[in-house]
């Protein structure tokens, strides 16, 4: 019967899926399909009418199984053995390095600004 | 279909099972699912003299889950959307200032090391999900194929160091690990970031949508200007 739910439920979110890849294409967006489909669900869900418990199972599968959809698509990094010369590998430290100093300032602008609206509601009380 | 496509779909699922329960077992981030299988599937091709267009006649079966597997993203989006909209303003600076910065390093240190223009047009929109990054690649003139594999590697990498990252940056919130993680590794990283908690990972959805449209605007600009 579980099964059977989730199934069903990961139907429905495929059908999010296929219109947003369909609004995205018609309408020449340069956000990806699947992230029109996630903003659709999302404003379904908040209007209320479209029940949470209709896709929560459903969800929490295909969430607990999102890095398997991953390998096809990183598994094609065997096309690409020039990756694996010195160049190349400096190339992909650079790439961690600019991640991690893009992780660094995101999180301390993001945090700077919560702290100070604290700051500003406590200079109120 | 063709019982071969069957068969790399079955052996794919089996060896991410497999990679799961040892990654479940010792908990080191080396051994991260996505990292490993990637690594066995590649060996286990390059071994056997499989194609990888071969491969992907079955892989292309899972990868046609990645789309709903996105939408789900939705459900954790839903669940804290209250913290969400409190931190609106947090998370659109963030976003913004945390892609900018993945840009201009990636052009400072690929231009330090000395590369031709196409790969470094390609190297540009790493920070987001595939399908936008070779679209951004294909409008300034990279290579998009080139531009997928640097998008694998920034989102692996942020997946497998993001919780020595954090420990050294000393990001104990939510918003600042989601934020960080969506922003800079897109969906791999978000998919880590399960591993924070719901709350996380509703942040890092969040950042990996918005770093979609930040990066479509700033990175043909970018490229334009500087290149």
């Amino acid at each position: 019967m579980k099964i059977f739910v989730i199934t069903i439920q990961i139907g429905i979110l495929y059908l999010f899926h296929m219109l947003g890849v369909w609004i995205s294409e018609s309408l020449h967006l340069f956000i990806p399909g699947s992230v029109v489909g996630m903003i659709l669900l999302f404003i379904a869900l908040s209007t209320g009418k479209f029940k949470s418990k209709w896709v929560s199972s459903g969800s929490t599968f295909m969430l607990a199984y999102l890095p398997l959809f991953f390998i096809p698509v990183t598994a094609g990094i065997i096309k690409y053995p020039e990756f694996f010369t010195v160049k190349g590998l400096l190339l992909i430290a650079s790439t961690a390095v600019s991640t991690f100093l893009a992780v660094a300032a995101t999180g301390w602008s993001s945090e700077r600004l919560v702290s100070k609206k604290k700051a500003s509601v406590n200079a109120l009380d | 279909m063709h019982w071969t496509s069957l068969i790399f779909i079955v052996i794919t699922v089996l060896l991410f099972i497999a990679m799961k329960k040892i990654y479940e077992r010792w908990r080191s981030a080396f051994l991260i699912p996505v990292l490993t299988t990637t690594l066995f599937m590649a060996v286990i091709l390059l071994l056997t003299h499989i194609p990888y267009e071969k491969y992907m006649e079955g892989g292309k079966w899972i990868e046609e889950l990645l789309g709903p597997g996105v939408v789900a993203l939705a459900y954790p989006l839903y669940l804290y959307r209250e913290s969400l909209m409190r931190h609106l303003l947090s998370i659109i600076v963030g976003v913004f200032t945390g892609t900018l910065v993945g840009l201009i390093t990636i052009f400072l240190f690929a231009s330090a090391i000395g590369t031709n223009k196409r790969m470094l047009l390609s190297m540009l929109p790493k920070s987001v999900t595939t399908p936008v990054a070779m679209e951004i690649a294909q409008i300034t003139q990279g290579s998009p194929a080139l531009a997928s594999v640097f998008v694998i590697i920034a989102g692996i990498t942020g997946a497998v160091l993001a919780p020595s990252w954090f420990n050294w940056l000393k990001f104990k919130t939510p918003l600042a690990r989601g934020l960080g993680i969506g922003t800079s590794s897109h969906a791999i990283g978000t998919s880590k970031a399960m591993e924070f908690g719901e709350e996380t990972a509703a942040y890092s959805s969040v950042a990996m949508g918005l770093s979609c449209i930040i990066a479509s605007v700033l990175v043909p600009f970018f490229a334009a200007w500087f290149l």
